[in-house]
């Protein structure tokens, strides 16, 4: 008996394969998640729409997308540029939260009567900016110098730097940058080292126009500067790297470093676009799904930008979802994750070619017609 | 009960080639028999046929005249048939008798009995002079031994046929005497040993008959009384040479590249002594030799790549030797190397980028990398080199050998180099692709480069090169100049047989220079 | 015996106590771990199979009230989703760290949905069934020392249990044999008529199960409640742990007292230095942990396989 599928040697890589089965993934993800929604009495089409429409369909939804998208995608591009270097660096939770803290600790010092006093934002956020990548910078350098010099393994090392970073930022809130009062989080930030707000009508910051920025910018290196050429050579064969005059060694922490100082630049758009203060659990596991968005954007910084914006969304519309219909947002993240396991999943069906003419037969006898094999 | 084994024409086709074309081989009991070939003459897939790794695609194999089917490896332990491969199947982390006892299955019983196994080694490794510590552990064993533990493996599970390929080609000489002893005592036992080799002095030395193969093809089979060196050489090496390359007038510079007492050794075993020898422009010098003489611990030292124990690297009089890999490309060498998928190039990126691997900081304007320039480059290689199979922007992953090498070949010949190492160029490719290629090579030496050719294929090093130097066992053995009369002399040479009239083997020669275990 | 010397003796008696019962979940989950990663698979996912086995066995022992049945549910479960993991990891030969992080989300969302779906249909349980405290006569009641090493939970013992059957597998049978065999040199494992595969899923399924017993001891012997937060990172010190046990399970043992007297300081210290910061001392098992895996003291030398999926050719 021929079999319907036939396995192939090679897996099929036209984009129409790719695409048949990446959409075949989603529509999966989508259907497991919607048990859930049947779970809590809701409707599944009814639940989609609900979590798509408030994004996507309001104006004030959409800025608040955007809003959750921008450090979404700096935490992804930071995946891209580093896991690309061949460099898996997991720590982006920390970088998030250093680079946070580092831009809190900045703005309070500029409160008046602090130590700097009140500073125009023209100095001010350049200032920021450097310092939040210096900080993220280091904390992920150290680690590629870790993995570069001593071999050290950077997957562990980066997720375990993740609960370092969160307790310092529990100690800084709960100590020395303490608001009064019995909450561990820090003062409301000065005005004045707000990111301005550039959507009327939504609550849109500076912080999207950074993330834009940002990728381009990836996009540039990777594309088009020799060092991303080099970077990207590392990743893919470091033997023939090594062997085209390239250091690996010196790309590698360089690649720590860019995407230290990404993902710290999350943490500084989060904390002086959104939140505006700061205290335990800013990441929000931002860290983490921004790994997620660089994964589906298949590590192209140019997709990162719609997949961002469409994870932004559903986070906003989960919030949304739990308000009205009291159905807690983790769903989101069931679904977020579902989505790339599948897709990672679905990769194996491009081993398989469907046997068009197995299937043909197969009716043929099915109907009771003759086959003339 | 005396077993006798025959393979009756065995065909094994790969994509593109005819591994074995109808080989006919028959094997005694209690005989000691060689498979005598060049790289790529089919032994070793005939062997692995008969091993029971590769199904045959038509053929006939016989034990006492009783078809058998071998369609894995257990079926052929079995039967008595095992394998000792080139590159051991260890675990160097796991003792001697483990991994002895790691090819016993279940079958006896889900708890290891270590000191028994222990006590059957023993009694083994006794019985056929091999010493052999079974509580060792594999990794810290030097070569001769894993080979040892290699052969008990079988002999613990009965084997009455050994098949060991190449077995040589990682012992010290001591370490060949002793396994020459060991096989002579399997041999009185009844066992049949084939031996899968090249070198000509040990076979002389150590086997019943010999069967040469070429092409795929079984030549013939002689008792090794009757025949001798001079012949086997001739019938492994000789053949109508079939492509002739057209060679224009000679017109050499000075030395471009200068290799001084040149050691290399890996582990505490020398890989190279002290190789000295020049490269001139407009020279082609070909390295004769198999692989695994030096050859690539040499390249790799010359770039670089690899830490020389002592001696030195010239380039146009400059002395590169501990210059890093980038700068020696600066200073004007490039290289093709032998595994033209895994270190040439970068399958995964695309013909254009791949057409400017390491050279990508000379393809700039300013800042940004100049991608007209590099793509324009890439479409003139296309075109210069005729390279088909894919448009500039396809995965590199997806030309064919011979397209991949010329895209490979094309980048280091324009990238403006003075010295040109190449290695194994054509390997593995069809006659139209090699054509291609020795075309190229020849028409860099006309422009003045020059080029270091290491190939172990005969037919090329007689064509291209202006001198040809035969590495064996990391030492040159002689040099020589076109035109290259005395074939037969490179033949042996390559096998390990010193050129002067009326001397023994090269082993004799040499001092003992290992420790005894 | 004065005042100060009975509050330096209560703070060691706790601390060691303490350090005994930390140690558990994470050497479980080592254990587990330690036969997938002799095998040659490195899975990230256990954090999030501990966590999803905390789950089922809180809702085991909500519903039922059985302590030793929901803590193999708990196992059950673990095994149940590795399968999907060891799935990806061995036939679709999927990236093993994207997978088992991606996964971790997965499991982070699932856990914390069901969790409010179940708080939504009833409150929070005051209190749930749990082991209690061993009490042995007369060794457990040696001063000091008594309650400490014999005053522990049943679990406890379980694991040391396993951590010694663990051993006995790993170096004594044959199955133990393949298993370190597939992830040092799979080709030969292949060659001695191993099949890699199938001691790759084994290996997976171990640590699945190890990871799920994990979730049910913090439930029912540690902690006592189900939190979302419940886990923080311990499946990952597991990872740290067989590492710093260099694949060895009685060398694991030891890293995860190790482990487990750093955790527990923290909870002790804090009666005495209320100078120092307390998240320094919660931050110190981590911090520690990077500096044993950091090289520094020594390249661990993991199974030669590890991560390199297999394909016979």
């Amino acid at each position: 008996m021929t079999k319907l599928f036939e396995r192939r040697l090679i897996p099929a890589d036209s984009p129409g394969a790719v695409a048949s089965t990446t959409a075949l993934a989603l529509f999966a993800a989508m259907a497991v998640t919607a048990i859930f929604f049947l779970y809590y009495g809701a409707s599944p089409v009814q639940a989609y729409f609900g979590l798509f429409h408030e994004p996507f369909g309001t104006l004030r939804g959409f800025g608040y997308s955007l809003v959750r998208a921008a450090p979404l995608a700096l935490v992804a591009l930071g995946t891209i540029v580093s896991w690309r270097s061949g460099f898996y660096y997991l720590g982006f939770e920390g970088c998030f939260i250093m680079g946070a803290a580092a831009a809190g600790w900045l703005s309070l010092l500029t409160a008046p009567g602090a130590l700097l006093g009140p500073v125009p934002l023209a100095i001010f956020l350049p200032l920021v900016i450097l310092f939040s990548l210096t900080v993220g910078g280091l904390w992920a350098g150290l680690v590629a110098f870790i993995r570069v010099r001593l071999g050290g393994n950077e997957v562990l090392i980066s997720l375990m730097s993740n609960y370092v970073a969160r307790f310092f930022l529990q100690y800084l809130v709960s100590g020395p940058l303490r608001a009064p009062g019995s909450l561990p989080e820090s003062p409301l930030l000065p005005r004045d080292t707000w990111l301005p707000f550039i959507l009327p009508g939504t609550r849109g910051h500076a912080g999207i126009l950074i993330a834009v920025a940002a990728a381009l910018f990836v996009w540039v290196l990777l594309e088009k500067l020799p060092l991303g050429y080099e970077l990207v050579v590392t990743g893919f064969n470091p033997v023939a790297a090594r062997y085209a005059g390239i250091e690996v060694d010196r790309r590698m922490v360089f690649a720590g470093f860019f995407a230290g100082g990404l993902g710290a630049l999350a943490g500084m758009v989060e904390a002086l676009g959104s939140q505006h203060r700061l205290m335990d659990g800013i990441s929000g596991s931002m860290g983490f799904v921004g790994i997620i968005v660089a994964l589906l954007s298949r590590l192209n910084p140019l997709a990162v930008i719609p997949v961002a914006l469409i994870y932004g969304g559903m986070s906003v519309g989960a919030d949304a979802m739990q308000r009205r219909a009291s159905i807690p947002s983790s769903i989101t993240f069931i679904l977020e994750s579902l989505a790339v396991l599948l897709v990672l999943a679905s990769d194996i069906l491009r081993f398989y070619k469907p046997n068009f003419s197995a299937l043909r037969l197969s009716k043929l006898r099915a109907s009771g017609g003759e086959d003339s094999a | 009960m005396k077993h006798t084994l025959e393979m009756k024409n065995i065909v094994k086709r790969f994509p593109g080639v005819i591994a074995n074309d109808h080989a006919s081989l028959t094997i005694h009991a209690g005989e000691i028999h060689a498979l005598l070939g060049e790289n790529g003459a089919g032994k070793s897939t005939l062997m692995q046929i008969l091993y029971g790794f590769h199904s045959m695609d038509s053929g006939d194999i016989f034990i006492d005249g009783k078809r058998i089917q071998l369609s894995s490896p257990k079926d052929a332990i079995a039967l008595g048939i095992g394998m000792v491969h080139q590159e051991f199947m260890l675990v160097p982390t796991f003792s001697v008798v483990e991994n002895i006892v790691l090819g016993l299955g279940q079958g006896a019983g889900p708890m290891l009995d270590l000191p028994k196994a222990s006590s059957k080694t023993r009694e083994l490794s006794d019985r056929f002079g091999m010493a052999v510590d079974p509580s060792a552990k594999v990794g810290s064993l030097p070569m001769g031994v894993r080979q040892r533990v290699e052969i008990l493996k079988l002999l613990y599970q009965d084997a009455r046929l050994l098949i060991l390929d190449e077995p040589t080609s990682v012992l010290t000489s001591g370490e060949k005497d002793r396994l020459f002893a060991v096989l002579r005592e399997l041999r009185k036992s009844g066992r049949s040993i084939v031996i899968v080799t090249h070198k000509l002095n040990e076979i002389m030395e150590l086997a019943d008959r010999v069967t040469v193969m070429r092409d795929g093809l079984v030549l013939g089979t002689k008792s090794i009384q009757s025949t001798s060196q001079q012949e086997l050489a001739q019938l492994m090496v000789g053949r109508d040479v079939n492509l002739h390359a057209v060679k224009p007038e000679a017109c050499f510079g000075d030395p471009v590249l200068r290799v001084e007492q040149c050691v290399i050794d890996e582990g505490g075993i020398e890989k190279v002594h002290a190789v000295s020898f020049e490269v001139r422009a407009g020279e082609i010098f070909g390295i004769a030799g198999v692989d695994g003489n030096g050859q690539s611990e040499l390249v790799e030292a010359i770039l670089h790549l690899r830490k020389i124990k002592s001696g030195r690297v010239f380039l146009a009089g400059t002395d590169v030797t501990h210059m890093s890999v980038a700068a020696h490309r600066a200073k004007g060498i490039s290289y093709v190397p032998a595994d033209r998928r895994g270190v040439g190039s970068v399958a995964e990126m695309t013909i254009a980028d791949n057409a400017v691997l390491g050279l990508q900081r000379r393809y700039t304007r300013g800042l940004f990398r100049n991608m007209r320039d590099s793509r324009s480059s890439a479409q003139q290689l296309t075109e210069r080199f005729g390279i088909r199979g894919a448009g500039i922007d396809s995965a590199a992953g997806k030309l064919s050998g011979g397209n991949l090498q010329k895209l490979i070949l094309g980048r280091e010949i324009t990238s403006g180099a003075s010295l040109l190492i190449v290695e194994q160029p054509t390997r593995g490719l069809d006659v139209g692709a090699v054509e291609s290629i020795w075309k190229e090579l020849l028409r860099a030496r006309q422009q003045g480069k020059a080029v270091l050719l290491i190939s172990a294929e005969m037919e090329e090093l007689l064509n291209l090169a202006d001198r040809i130097a035969v590495l064996f066992d990391g030492r040159i053995m002689s040099v020589f100049d076109a035109p290259f009369e005395s074939v037969d002399r490179i033949g042996l040479l390559m096998a390990g047989i010193a050129s002067s009239p009326g001397s023994t083997s090269v082993a004799s020669q040499e001092t003992e220079r290992d420790q005894t275990l | 015996m004065n005042g100060h010397t009975i509050l330096v003796s209560a703070f060691i008696v706790a601390w060691l106590s303490a350090s005994l019962r930390l140690a558990g979940p994470v050497l479980l989950a080592a254990l587990g771990e330690t036969f997938a990663e002799r095998s040659g698979i490195l899975n990230v996912g256990i954090e999030g199979t501990i966590l999803l086995g905390a789950l089922v066995s809180f809702l085991s022992s909500y519903r039922t009230g059985l302590i030793w049945t929901s803590l193999f549910v708990a196992t059950a479960a673990g095994v149940a989703v590795n399968l999907f993991l060891a799935w990806m990891y061995v036939s679709v030969r999927a990236s093993q760290v994207i997978t088992g992080l991606v996964f971790n989300v997965f499991a982070l969302g699932l856990a914390t949905t069901v969790y409010r779906l179940v708080l939504a249909e009833s409150a929070a349980p005051e209190s749930l069934a749990v082991f209690q405290p061993l009490r042995m006569p007369v060794i457990g009641r040696i001063p000091y020392l008594g309650p400490v090493i014999f005053g522990q939970t049943a679990p406890f013992y379980l694991t040391l249990v396993l951590a010694a059957i663990a051993q006995f597998v790993l170096y004594r049978t044959y199955f133990g044999l393949a298993i370190r065999a597939t992830g040092e040199n799979p080709a030969a494992a292949d060659a001695a008529g191993i099949s890699v595969h199938r001691m790759r899923y084994w290996g997976t399924l171990l640590s699945g199960a190890g990871a799920g017993m994990a979730g049910g001891y913090l439930v029912l012997a540690q902690v006592g409640m189900f939190r979302e937060t419940i886990v923080a990172g311990q499946g990952f010190i597991a990872l740290a742990i067989v590492i710093f046990g260099r694949w060895n399970p009685l060398k694991a043992t030891l890293a995860a007292l190790v482990f487990g007297a750093c955790d527990a300081l923290q909870l002790s210290l804090q009666i005495f230095a209320n100078r120092v910061p307390p998240q320094l001392l919660l931050a110190l098992p981590y911090i520690v942990t990077i500096l044993a895996i950091s090289g520094l003291f020594g390249r661990a030398v993991p199974p030669a396989a590890l991560m390199k999926p297999y394909v016979k050719d």
